[in-house]
């Protein structure tokens, strides 16, 4: 392969778009040029995205059982550690490290009855989520400084879709706000974590408000002094 | 079922799973196993295939984690990688390949869980994007990536020369990462706020 071609080929590499002898021969030639790695990371993220647009069934329970089998029957060459969560590499985030702390001091544990409840609302908040996703008339706006929307419908009930958020640290809530002019309107406290999350707001969102979320002590305040941790990305 | 890893980043749960821990794994699947398994469906087309595809992506990640740097690249993206490369290597091994990729596979029954809201948010999303693409570079994209065709067969396939098709998946890819990060999803993580009092 000629040289001046091979810088092109970092899309067709991160599409796995490569036959075998181009595959290793593009490989080679990542690992001297900074350039191509970064077009490839890029490339890759967009084309993970592709992934998303298929529609199938769940795969099998059985497959999820069947890969923990495999994995704790070839345990990788490292020391098994127990798990200790002070030693997680959370270089990640100041909140991150602020969640680990709360568990180190055994905040963490939360009354049973409470927990019952949370998910029961969060299960219905859910069911009613996925059928507002369904429903073409809601739109859908992006938010700004987390990976989420803002789902309204056409009466104006809002939604959070957000996923990947920190946890909120020990003591402390995110709490979701509408912003309408200077009327600021607190909707809904949440706790935030990487898997997926659905928030039902208290408030309604009226057309040309924004919705913000803060974070603030737990039991959530009436009025916030914080600056948003994310915002929606424009008017609803 | 609580997820007790839950509230952590997949970059945190693959340092974990670095150190051979199971129930981080376990937790990267319950986030990724129902992508990964339409993904790999819809490339190799039949459920055992697939079914061998996420399982050996999987143990792929089990295995290489250690090597994954965060910060380098996303989890969700190494991840889906992992699966890609397992099921576009199956697909190509399996001989005749069928000609035609899989249309829009039948509509899932509905499990109305937070995650199933999430993965629609996802398809949505990038069918919108991939609608404002012109049409053969839609085509590039979705053949190579779905259909598991290299960049040569894709160019007998459609009867252009190789450097046709290069460009069009470069442009396509260029164009279609632009989108994504136009429309607000996949922004950094937050930052720790600022009190202004």
């Amino acid at each position: 392969m000629e040289r001046a071609e091979i810088h092109d080929l970092s899309a067709a590499y991160a599409l796995d778009a490569l036959d075998a002898d181009e595959r290793r021969a593009f490989e080679q030639h990542l690992a001297h040029c900074p350039e191509c790695r970064s077009a490839v990371a890029s490339f890759q993220d967009a084309a993970a995205e592709l992934a998303y647009d298929t529609e199938a069934p769940p795969p099998p329970p059985a497959l999820r059982a069947r890969i923990l089998a495999d994995a704790a029957r070839e345990r990788p060459n490292v020391v098994p550690l127990r798990r200790r969560r002070w030693a997680l590499p959370v270089a990640a985030t100041l909140a991150a490290a602020a969640a680990v702390a709360a568990i180190g001091l055994g905040i963490w544990a939360v009354d049973l009855s409470r927990q019952l409840d949370d998910e029961r609302a969060a299960s219905q908040s859910s069911q009613a989520a996925a059928q507002l996703l369904a429903d073409p008339s809601a739109r859908h706006i992006p938010l700004e400084g987390a990976d989420g929307v803002l789902v309204v419908d056409a009466a104006g009930k809002g939604w959070l879709v957000v996923r990947g958020l920190e946890e909120a640290p020990s003591e402390r809530t995110y709490e979701a706000w509408v912003v309408e002019g200077d009327r600021t309107t607190a909707a809904g406290l949440f706790a935030g974590g990487g898997a997926p999350t659905v928030v039902a707001l208290d408030e309604p969102v009226p057309a040309g408000a924004l919705v913000a979320v803060t974070v603030e002590q737990e039991g959530g305040v009436e009025q916030s002094t914080q600056e948003p941790v994310f915002v929606t990305g424009e008017p609803a | 079922m609580a997820r007790k890893l839950a509230h952590l980043s997949d970059e945190a749960l693959v340092a974990l799973v670095a150190r051979a821990d199971e129930d981080a794994l376990a937790e990267l699947y319950d986030r990724f196993g129902r992508a990964a398994y339409g993904l790999a469906l819809r490339i190799v087309r039949d459920p055992a295939l697939a079914e061998d595809a996420v399982q050996e992506g999987f143990l792929a990640v089990w295995r290489s984690s250690a090597r994954f740097v965060a910060g380098r690249a996303k989890a969700s993206t190494w991840i889906l990688t992992l699966i890609h490369r397992r099921a576009v290597d199956l697909v190509r091994r399996e001989e005749p390949r069928r000609a035609e990729p899989l249309e829009a596979a039948p509509q899932a029954a509905g499990t109305d869980t937070e995650d199933e809201a999430w993965l629609r948010l996802r398809r949505a999303r990038v069918q919108e994007a991939l609608r404002k693409l012109p049409d053969k570079q839609r085509e590039a994209l979705e053949l190579a990536y779905f259909g598991g065709f290299t960049q040569s067969e894709l160019a007998d396939r459609l009867g252009e020369p190789l450097g046709t098709i290069k460009s069009r998946m470069f442009a396509g890819l260029a164009t279609l990462r632009e989108l994504l990060a136009e429309d607000g999803l996949e922004k950094e993580q937050w930052k720790e706020p600022r009190s202004t009092t």
